[in-house]
């Protein structure tokens, strides 16, 4: 039995890592654009061959910005079991649907058809894009200067009744409160396995225990959760804040060329992406002499 | 000088539209004058923080007037005036703090208030400055100490430039060198920048500097004055249950002893220079405390670490080697005491003992079983020792008192009447009364019955030895007390405990050895003799040692007391002084 009660080592997403590279000193708003940008691309590309030149250009970008794709991988980790279940399920579903292409395996009702294979790469390779996008921007941005950069984008819609302060101001103060609460999550559970609490090892086919297996943690974790809320509550009013529109801003967001250079490139970068058509897997692989898919 | 707060015949009650009211406040009279450090001590649920709140309009009187200046909290037009006028640092760091940055943290006041850029710059630079933190100013908080987190929370609220800081129990939740930070930048404040400073707490002895102390019952201010006035009535103060330092109990003790010894000392050196000038004939020479070092005759080792190493975020970037080297034992029967500061890698050391932690160097060995080995049965370590962390009342989560203690014994899968009969023993061991509490609902009980529960958890498993971090920490003195001595009275079941506590008083009386912690290692292990008879090399640890143990040794270094021994309790203190002033 091998535990691991360390979640803050897990929780990649919104750590900070201050390498000091290119990518941490550009403007948040730009990287904010960029990352919009490329997430678009990887979202309507549906082959596995424009997908997997997005996460080449991504990975490359986190090489620039000397972060371990190793330690960004295991924020996968704990996704792992919900991403195993999905593509389990679609790899027996559509087995059926067509145009199914080329039958591999056929077994029943079962099938495994080029169709369903190439769906599920495509998937695995944007889940991992996804993770990659989303890490990068948070672990080469401060999360003050990411909302600083969605509040300053949204500024301009805030005449159509969005409440750019107010979101920006709830997103800092959710993702200050995650490594609090992890902390929290961790010590809980602790807690009660020194109490013989087995939280998480319950027998799959019987969920309704693995559930009530689970109150134990939740509980705690959310009434914990009210408590610091309503403390907060007390504190920011205690410091004057009433909202809108009278506050004025600390951190005064700047760019320069460089940003507006960045953002055009991977802006043009993404739409060739999409727009380019690229050859097939299959033509590619013959071409180097691995024919027959 | 007008006052800078009036507070007038203030009522407060909870709920009033409910059913059951709650009364907080019944009829406080209260003026703070500009400058001065004024404490309000009181027992939870003595209505302290609640008036607290009405000093800055956070609570509105039901009955009765506050006045800020001359705003009344009332008047809604002014509450940024007021809020920015009497600026308020809370109990929980943590839930304080609203940026991801420390600088951005403290300018969220100015920024509140509308100021420009230069001047919230200007702003955030000054408070960083004075609470010492300007270095930090880049970091994320939640990397930071409780103490240090605390002072930026300070300097958050100095940034809006108060004229009052009221610190709504901002200590509590601080190890002792925390809250000498977070007191020494309120006491300085109050000095050179002539902030005035409310302070509220439970402690007695942040109050000896104080200007005035207001001492809080029950919705009602039942004592006041100036801190010898206060300290002066010992028996009023028994009555109400509050702490006196143990300098002071010493004192007390002194002249019921001694014919014409004053009472009412407070501090260390005050009671030391009153020995002096009544001890005419001493000899000169100096003596080095030794401890009786009856070293306690050992049982078996249930528990054995050597060379223990333990990293935290390993393989990653942001690798830490959070202890190294550690070697520790536990015996059977005995009574271990762990100190040292939080972040000094205690949490992480006890975290071995149960197997909750594997070693990453070193070895463990916890009831025989090499805990290296990955097919050591943890389940039944886990059952033989219990551990209760820090605050444990936060991982209840039953409706009801029994479910909740019954949690443990359930998951060992006892039969009914066996857990109905643990969870019955153990309610009973922490002084719950079991037909009483088991179906009351637990998240209705106060703080320190919910601590209880929680503690009733554990030792429904019927642990052979029980691990404790920091069990009385955030009680009131009242519950602290009872408390303490539930767990003490858990060793005649033949419980081995193991302690961790800030508090050296309670260890130095109870304890048959001590093991200091720091910076990830073992320092120093002994009886709590030897341990605390080096008063100088904890002090330069930033730990404290007793106020009887400093009191005593500073007098046999200056020759005062020839008796070598190391005084640990306040009756111990009081034969070896009242022997020389005799």
């Amino acid at each position: 039995m091998s535990e691991n009660f360390e979640l803050l080592r897990n929780v990649t997403i919104g750590q900070y890592i201050p390498t000091g590279s290119v990518v941490h000193r550009l403007d948040p708003r730009a990287k904010i654009l960029a990352f919009l940008c490329i997430l678009l691309a990887v979202s309507f590309s549906n082959k596995v061959v424009p997908v997997a030149v997005l996460l080449i250009a991504i990975l490359l970008i986190s090489q620039v910005s000397r972060i371990p794709a190793s330690y960004v991988l295991r924020g996968i980790v704990l996704g792992f079991p919900v991403l195993a279940l999905v593509f389990a399920l679609q790899f027996i579903f559509q087995g059926r649907a067509e145009p199914a292409g080329r039958i591999y395996f056929e077994w029943g009702w079962f099938r495994i058809t080029r169709f369903s294979l190439q769906l599920i790469s495509v998937g695995v390779i944007r889940i991992i894009c996804f993770i990659f996008l989303t890490s990068l921007v948070t672990m080469t941005s401060t999360i003050t200067e990411l909302t600083h950069g969605v509040e300053s984008l949204l500024k301009p819609f805030r005449r159509f009744g969005v409440p750019s302060h107010e979101l920006a101001l709830i997103n800092m103060i959710a993702l200050r409160f995650v490594p609090t609460l992890a902390e929290e999550m961790e010590r809980v559970m602790k807690a009660q396995a020194s109490r013989g609490g087995e939280i998480g090892q319950q027998r799959f086919w019987r969920p309704d225990k693995a559930a009530r297996a689970y109150l134990p943690l939740i509980v705690p974790l959310f009434l914990n959760g009210l408590r610091r809320a309503e403390d907060l509550v007390w504190a920011m009013e205690a410091r004057c804040y009433m909202g809108g529109d009278a506050r004025t801003k600390f951190v005064v967001l700047k760019s320069d060329r460089r940003d507006y250079w960045v953002v055009a490139a991977i802006l043009a970068f993404s739409v060739f992406v999409v727009w380019f058509r690229w050859p097939a897997l299959r033509d590619l692989l013959a071409m180097i002499g691995i024919a027959g898919l | 000088m007008a006052p800078i707060i009036r507070v007038e015949n203030l009522h407060y009650t909870y709920q009033p539209e409910n059913s059951q009211p709650v009364p907080a406040l019944l009829g406080i009279d209260l003026t703070v004058e500009q400058g001065e450090y004024l404490v309000i001590l009181g027992h939870n649920g003595s209505g302290k923080s609640t008036l607290a709140k009405h000093l800055n309009a956070l609570l509105l009187p039901t009955r009765g007037e506050v006045w800020v200046k001359e705003w009344n909290t009332k008047d809604k037009s002014h509450l940024r005036d007021i809020r920015s006028t009497v600026g308020m640092v809370f109990q929980t760091p943590d839930n304080q703090l609203v940026a991801t940055i420390v600088e951005e943290d403290v300018a969220f006041g100015p920024e509140n208030l509308g100021l420009p850029h230069d001047e919230i710059v200007r702003r955030v630079d000054w408070s960083l400055e004075r609470v010492d933190m300007s270095s930090f100013r880049h970091r994320a908080p939640h990397l930071l100490s409780g103490g240090q987190k605390q002072r930026i929370c300070i300097a958050g609220t100095l940034a809006m430039k108060p004229q009052v800081l009221v610190l709504d129990e901002s200590t509590a939740m601080l190890d002792p060198l925390g809250r000498r930070e977070v007191l020494d930048v309120a006491r300085r404040l109050n000095r050179e920048e002539g902030v005035t400073v409310v302070a509220i707490t439970h402690h007695m002895d942040e109050a000896v500097e104080a200007d005035r102390i207001v001492v809080m019952e029950a919705g009602r201010i039942v004592l006041q004055g100036a801190p010898r006035e206060i300290f002066g009535q010992a028996g009023r103060l028994r009555e109400l249950q509050m702490d006196v330092p143990q300098v002071t109990q010493l004192a007390t003790a002194l002249s019921q002893r001694v014919p014409g010894f004053p009472h009412d000392l407070f501090t260390v050196s005050e009671l030391v220079s009153a020995v002096e000038q009544r001890v005419t004939n001493r000899d000169g020479s100096t003596v080095e405390p030794t401890s009786a070092g009856e070293a306690a005759s050992h049982g078996e080792a249930v528990i054995a670490i050597r060379g223990l190493g333990h990293f935290y975020m390993r393989d990653t970037p942001l690798e830490v080697k959070a202890i190294e080297g550690v070697n520790v034992e536990v015996y059977a029967g005995e009574i271990l005491g762990i100190i040292g500061h939080t972040g000094s890698g205690k949490s992480t050391i006890i975290q071995h003992f149960n197997g909750l932690m594997r070693p990453h160097e070193g070895e463990a060995t916890i009831f025989g079983q090499d805990m290296r080995s990955p097919n050591a049965d943890v389940m039944t370590i886990r059952r033989r020792v219990g551990l209760v962390f820090q605050q444990p009342e936060a991982q209840l989560f039953e409706h009801y008192v029994g479910d909740d203690v019954a949690y443990g014994p359930r998951n060992l899968k006892l039969s009914r009447e066996e857990v109905r009969e643990r969870v019955r023993r153990a309610m009973e061991a922490v002084g719950l009364g079991f037909e009483e509490f088991k179906d009351r609902l637990t998240f209705a009980l106060s703080g320190g019955q919910m601590r209880r529960v929680a503690l009733a958890g554990v030792l429904a498993l019927e642990p052979e030895v029980l691990v404790l971090d920091e069990p009385t920490s955030g009680l009131d003195p009242r519950g602290r007390e009872q408390l303490f001595e539930r767990i003490l009275a858990l060793r005649e079941r033949g419980i081995t405990l193991v302690i961790i506590s800030h508090n050296m008083e309670e260890l130095a009386r109870v304890c048959h050895r001590v093991c200091v912690i720091s910076e990830g290692q073992v320092v120093m292990t002994g009886t709590p003799g030897a341990v605390f008879g080096r008063a100088q090399f904890l002090h330069e640890m930033g730990l404290g040692v007793p106020g009887v143990t400093d009191v005593v040794s500073q007098l046999q270094s200056k020759g005062v007391i020839q008796e070598a021994s190391v005084a640990l309790t306040v009756p111990q203190a009081a034969e070896m002084l009242a022997k020389v002033l005799q």
